[in-house]
């Protein structure tokens, strides 16, 4: 392992500037999230929070152009953006968003290669900061990983011991950029007892818990319960702000933006919590509000499990502290896990 | 269910990427309906249109360019090559714009995507056929499929009903199995109209009628939802299993690849599962959301 003094870490980040376009927590432009880092801003050195919006909307673009077309005398011609091979480093995300785009490369990578994703997640770097103040809304502990300081999904790990950085070298990329880099020095022991101590301590500042075994073992079943779907759903608004914001939710619409034809086609974040987004023309599957929560749940703790063999939620716990109507994911599965549980004895 | 191995299917993508289109040329276009028209359309690369292959049941993503794109069944039969068909109803933005376009006019098409029908497991069978309305647009693929391979089935029935007979698409193709003595033809409307002298009554009904034996036999049905739900119920009382009864399933899609999430039916994702699903899948799905 590697330290570095915290008041130095812009020293390292100037140096990978060289070589990659750096993107660290901003505050800058209103609500904290990833920004290109200018060389100047040290405001991540203060925001000890995790951003509101989640990094994946850095490799899974909010809008992203597919392709454009235009007509001439021989007819239809497509051009597709050149492949971004900008190399990129991701500087200062957490554990839970680092887990979160390991989770949904499954869907991306999945039989059919989704190269726009791909090839932008292939050219980035995660340096990872573990989570040392934790919101009282997160519950990453309770997802059977190693929760705010788990360094598995990053190329390098950082963990906050107060006056300096700890670096851990997690993959072989994220080796070989630390050989580079300059103005490091040798953690010792003492350092990597007090990063250990410092990851103790977050994990133990994450007080909310669900009950993951309950759960797999009782939350599908509660799927065909519409009354208790109805209930669990009541307050909802519909707003998509839970999947937007989800560093999981990977769904997306396609669109046409054209004139005189020539125009392009675009992807765009989508939501489940919409109901236009199941629309056919003469039905729609997901009508009612409570028909799409429970997709919006279940697809993260029974489908995608289902399918992958792994929960599509790392406790974020984003679609609690930033819902308008203090919906919390962790009590509609306690509560749906339960009541499944009790109708299945009756 | 756990994800379905879908490596094999042939991939024709247009420089290997997933969301890019190939350009197709319309061939010629065929009022079936006061509001479905069938398109004849080829691939503009010569290459594309000599390798490309499909199975009957399987789909396309079709653009309109500047409008959108919206998924369909191709309707025509792997096995009459020389052009590609598919069958609309003008019911939404882009149906409607496709229903503006003419011969010699140029659309996207991605695919083919989905599983298609299992001509393997119908081979040797006595097959009935199932339609409604438009939803004989995908069945037209697997019907003309099997009749250019006649020797290879048994019996073939085939029952299709639309609301008034100038709701019926392919005339020409119902006319022509009409008059092949190796099938066994029944058309019907819903309700009686003047100058209509052939059968009256709705899908299920009809088909309760007719009733085919489910000896050694797999029925297909396809039509709006609600002919759907009455369908099975009918077979099941002639006797079919729901293993012996297969439909093919429509969602709205966007990707049609298993990515952007609408499609779904419980852990199961219409576009790269199915759209094709025996009724023995179907009750087992993880919801009733179909």
């Amino acid at each position: 392992m590697k330290k570095v003094a915290k008041q130095d870490i812009y020293k390292i980040l100037d140096q990978w500037r060289k070589d990659f376009t750096v993107f660290t927590p901003s505050t800058k432009d209103g609500a904290a999230q990833m920004a290109v880092w200018d060389g100047q801003d040290r405001s991540f050195l203060e925001h000890h929070r995790n951003t509101v919006i989640p990094p994946k909307a850095g490799i899974f673009l909010n809008m992203e152009k597919l392709f454009g077309f235009r007509k001439d005398a021989e007819g239809y011609k497509l051009e597709v953006p050149a492949a971004e091979n900008e190399k990129r480093l991701i500087f200062g995300l957490r554990p839970c968003d680092a887990k979160a785009l390991a989770i949904i490369d499954l869907v991306f990578k999945d039989a059919y290669e989704d190269n726009y994703y791909l090839n932008r997640r292939k050219n980035t770097i995660l340096v990872g900061l573990g989570c040392t103040n934790p919101y009282d809304s997160c519950f990453c502990t309770s997802l059977g990983f190693g929760g705010p300081t788990d360094a598995s999904d990053c190329d390098l790990m950082l963990t906050d011991t107060g006056a300096d950085y700890i670096i851990e070298e997690v993959t072989d990329r994220g080796k070989e950029l630390l050989a580079k880099t300059e103005g490091l020095s040798e953690a010792n022991q003492s350092d990597e007892a007090s990063a250990q101590k410092a990851g103790e301590a977050a994990v133990k500042k994450v007080t909310r818990k669900i009950d993951v075994e309950t759960i797999k073992r009782n939350f599908p079943a509660s799927f065909e319960n519409k009354e208790l779907w109805e209930k669990l759903a009541a307050k909802c608004v519909s707003c998509g702000i839970c999947t937007f914001l989800c560093p999981t939710c990977y769904c997306f619409d396609i669109n046409d933006d054209a004139s005189k034809g020539s125009g392009a086609r675009y992807r765009n974040w989508d939501s489940c919590s919409f109901p236009l987004y199941t629309k056919m023309p003469v039905e729609n599957p997901r009508e009612e509000k409570w028909r799409r929560v429970r997709q919006k749940v279940h697809h993260k703790y029974t489908f995608y499990p289902e399918l992958f063999n792994i929960i599509a939620c790392t406790g974020c716990g984003r679609c609690i502290r930033l819902c308008p109507v203090n919906w919390d994911i962790t009590q509609t599965l306690t509560q749906a896990s339960a009541q499944a549980a009790a109708t299945e004895k009756s | 269910m756990t994800i379905s191995d879908i490596s094999q299917r042939p991939r024709y993508l247009a420089g290997g990427n997933v969301y890019l289109p190939h350009i197709a040329v319309i061939e010629k276009v065929i009022e079936e309906t006061p509001t479905v028209m069938t398109f004849h359309f080829n691939f503009k690369d010569k290459k594309l249109r000599d390798e490309f292959t499909f199975q009957s049941g399987q789909f396309g993503e079709y653009s309109v360019f500047g409008i959108g794109e919206a998924t369909f069944c191709i309707s025509s039969s792997p096995t009459r090559r020389d052009h590609f068909e598919v069958a609309l109803q003008r019911v939404g933005k882009v149906t409607n714009a496709m229903h503006r376009l003419g011969v010699g006019a140029e659309i996207g098409f991605r695919g083919p995507f989905g599983n298609g029908f299992p001509l393997d497991e119908l081979k040797g069978k006595n097959l009935v056929f199932v339609a409604g309305g438009i939803g004989l647009a995908p069945l037209r693929s697997l019907i003309w499929n099997v009749l250019d391979n006649r020797d290879k089935y048994q019996d073939i029935s085939i029952i299709y009903g639309a609301r008034s007979p100038r709701d019926l698409c392919f005339k020409y193709d119902l006319e022509a199995w009409g008059k092949d003595k190796t099938v066994r033809m029944t058309t019907t409307i819903d309700r009686a109209a003047e100058g209509w002298t052939g059968n009256v009554g709705v899908v299920p009904k009809v088909l309760e009628q007719a009733a085919p034996s489910p000896r050694n036999a797999v029925a297909i049905v396809c039509g709006p939802p609600v002919m759907i739900r009455y369908t099975f119920p009918v077979l099941e009382k002639l006797g079919f299993k729901p293993e012996q009864m297969l439909t093919t399933l429509e969602k709205r899609m966007k990707c049609g690849v298993g990515k952007c999430g609408r499609c779904n039916i419980g852990d199961v994702y219409i576009c790269r599962d199915g759209p094709v699903f025996s009724f023995a899948q179907i009750k087992g799905f993880f919801s009733s959301e179909y």
